[in-house]
């Protein structure tokens, strides 16, 4: 998803995006030069001292142009302030880093002055010690501050501050761009990988299921043999599940599966489900908690029973024995939304969006139990695909709720 | 009763999957002939004398849809099961509708191929059930003419349309009924889409001819593909319950 910042981004490769750039930034020191010079058209001295600063400015705007986007956007510009205005020191305090950049001689200590300055919230230009003050703002949002200290005036330095704005703002945009980028192409891989592994494994897995089942089928084992046959069948079986069920994560995650929307009776689906957990549910009570009579949600079922499987299972592996689960379907607005709320140990805040990434496994001890680690991404990405959303809440007295919110009525979706 | 060994022809290009099944197969009783590929598969089958065809899908070449597109153009009545992988419902789907009789998906356990194998020859072989006689699987009796069901000998009361839904599955009994089939023969071909529709009246059936219909021993579903009425021979199975499979030791005995 692209959001309005990115829609203005500075991506290199777009020569469009980087003209616009250009564009506003050379508009806003032409707009600054056409001002300067009304003011200091009566006085020939004053101009001769704007006119540098003019061209400064215009020196400054080309060499941030050419930044490297690669690197920390603040060393570069506060360096670049320094060099080009001639100044006796420079701070840019970049506040999403949290990172002051000092340049040139500083008396006090410039760290604590550019963070003042960014929580204070004061732009100011002092004649008599010749510092300079701004808050760094995209838009209203401030989002760092600039001091100089030297030969400046209140509008180069408010021009300089909206030079590295937008500086920062490029350096942001071209940052998340790359690592959208970088993680789009990582996920890729791993699902081509997955996906080669799990058909890899198919036939040797077929070729040794049907030499052991076969050899019980020919009979004449003794007991000991038998048993052994059986536990290699009892594994092989194992395998072929994960096999599958890697298989599957790999096509939901490179989008290559078909879904196999039709409109599906909620109450019967989740008696099956809860049915076919048979022995894992047994030593648990489970509570049915179905408001409406009759609740349809347009969906592939099978697919939405792989996201209850994995929600029932994953309440089963982290609840306190005998406790309660109770799993609900309820129609809110335009969408269903399935919870299944059990007790054992509080998700910490930080797992809880990561939890439901592949491969992610609580740091935290107590909240261990074995698995992959991919089932909870499974429930994400069958949710995604139906274009619903998945949550997760919890706290010591209300327990662990799992969400999964799917539209009742399924939208055309092209893969 | 001595009856000829069944024959069949193994289509499968992994060498690994050929030289897991020959073996048991032939032990049990079999001839086995196994080739690599569908063409060759068509060719061996041009001279005749095969009992059954296990057709991989996957293969190089040809392939096993078009293999058995063709066979059933050299043979209609060939019983063929196909050799297919979980997550391959719609090629599933198109083979039943193709024509294969049926299909076990791997990895399948060798006691369920030979089910299959056998519930397919048998098919074949057994001469035409008169449509109008009583069919009896387990503790269920239907009898096609007076539209009645009974279970246990107790009369089961079902609706037109579940009534018309058990005849379709239990006169196919043992063989995979996709839903769109199942629909047509009971609603019309307009209906073949009413996937959700067709499973109300099945979770209604359950309800009324299984013990515990969320485990159900009669009416099976072979998922996103259709419904299967459990073979008769599974019940008649049980009953000899620790005996080895009658059929088995008469065939080794050969």
């Amino acid at each position: 998803m692209l959001d309005n910042r990115l829609n203005l981004s500075f991506i290199p490769s777009s020569y469009e995006s980087a003209n616009a750039v250009m564009l506003l930034a050379f508009v806003l020191v032409a707009l600054l030069i056409i001002f300067i010079l009304a003011h200091a058209r009566s006085n020939a001295r004053e101009a001769a001292s704007w006119r540098a600063q003019v061209l400064d400015l215009h020196e400054f705007t080309r060499r941030t142009l050419e930044m490297n986007l690669r690197l920390e956007p603040g060393p570069q510009l506060a360096d670049l302030v320094h060099d080009i205005f001639a100044l006796e020191a420079v701070a840019v305090f970049d506040a999403e880093l949290h990172q002051v950049y000092p340049v040139g001689h500083w008396k006090a200590d410039p760290q604590e002055l550019a963070q003042n300055v960014y929580y204070f919230g004061t732009s100011d230009d002092d004649p008599k010690t010749g510092l300079g003050r701004r808050v760094v703002r995209l838009g209203t949002v401030p989002i760092g501050s600039l001091v100089v200290r030297g030969n400046t005036s209140p509008l180069t330095n408010n021009a300089i501050a909206s030079l590295i704005a937008i500086a920062f703002d490029r350096y942001r945009a071209f940052a998340n761009e790359s690592r959208m980028e970088t993680e789009r192409r990582t996920e890729q891989l791993r699902s081509t990988v997955l996906d080669s592994l799990a058909h890899a494994y198919k036939t040797p897995l077929t070729a040794i299921r049907a030499a052991s089942t076969g050899l019980g089928a020919m009979g004449s084992l003794s007991a000991a043999q038998a048993e052994l046959v059986a536990l290699i069948d009892e594994q092989t079986g194992l395998l072929a599940d994960l096999t599958t069920r890697l298989l599957t994560t790999a096509r939901l995650d490179a989008g290559e599966v078909t879904v196999h929307a039709a409109p599906v009776d909620v109450a019967p689906l989740i008696e099956e489900v809860v049915t076919s957990l048979g022995d894992r549910l047994a030593s648990m009570k489970v509570e049915l908690d179905i408001p409406e009579e009759r609740v349809v949600v347009e969906c592939d079922r099978q697919m939405l029973v792989m996201l209850l499987t994995q929600y029932i299972d994953n309440a089963c592996k982290y609840s306190i024995f005998g406790s309660t689960i109770t799993i609900r379907a309820e129609k809110v607005h335009a969408e269903i939304v399935f919870s299944v709320r059990s007790f054992g140990p509080v998700i910490p805040i930080n797992d809880r969006e990561r939890i439901f990434d592949r491969y992610y496994r609580s740091t935290t001890r107590a909240s261990r139990a074995s698995g992959t680690g991919i089932g909870l991404s499974v429930a994400k990405r069958v949710a995604l695909i139906h274009g619903g959303s998945v949550w997760v809440t919890s706290d010591e007295t209300e327990g662990t709720t799992f969400f999964a919110a799917i539209p009742v009525t399924a939208r055309r979706r092209v893969s | 009763m001595m009856q000829t060994p069944i024959r069949i022809l193994l289509v499968d290009d992994e060498s690994a999957i050929r030289r897991a099944l020959r073996p048991p197969l032939t032990e049990l009783g079999f001839q086995v002939v196994d080739v690599s590929r569908g063409e060759e598969a068509l060719q061996m089958l041009r001279a005749g004398g095969f009992d059954v065809v296990l057709l991989d899908v996957n293969m190089p070449g040809i392939g096993g849809i078009e293999t058995l597109r063709r066979i059933r153009a050299l043979a209609p009545r060939l019983p063929v099961l196909m050799l297919t992988v979980r997550d391959a419902e719609e090629e599933k789907v198109e083979a039943l509708e193709l024509g294969a009789d049926d299909y076990v998906t791997k990895p399948f356990s060798m006691r369920e191929l030979i089910a299959r194998i056998r519930t397919a020859v048998r098919r074949v072989r057994a001469p035409a059930r008169a449509e109008d006689a009583p069919i009896v699987i387990g503790e269920l009796r239907l009898d096609p003419v007076k539209r009645k069901v009974t279970r246990r000998d107790q009369p089961v009361h079902l609706t037109r349309k579940e009534f018309d839904i058990l005849l379709c599955l239990m006169s196919h009994a043992g063989r995979v009924i996709t839903y769109a089939r199942l629909l047509t023969a009971v609603w019309g071909a307009d209906c073949r889409e009413e996937v959700e529709y067709l499973r109300t009246f099945v979770r209604q059936l359950r309800k009324k001819i299984e013990d515990d219909p969320a485990n159900p021993v009669y009416l099976l579903t072979d998922v996103y593909v259709g419904y299967r009425f459990a073979d008769p021979q599974t019940f008649i199975e049980e009953i000899a319950e620790d005996m080895p499979p009658p059929d088995v030791n008469e065939e080794m005995s050969n």
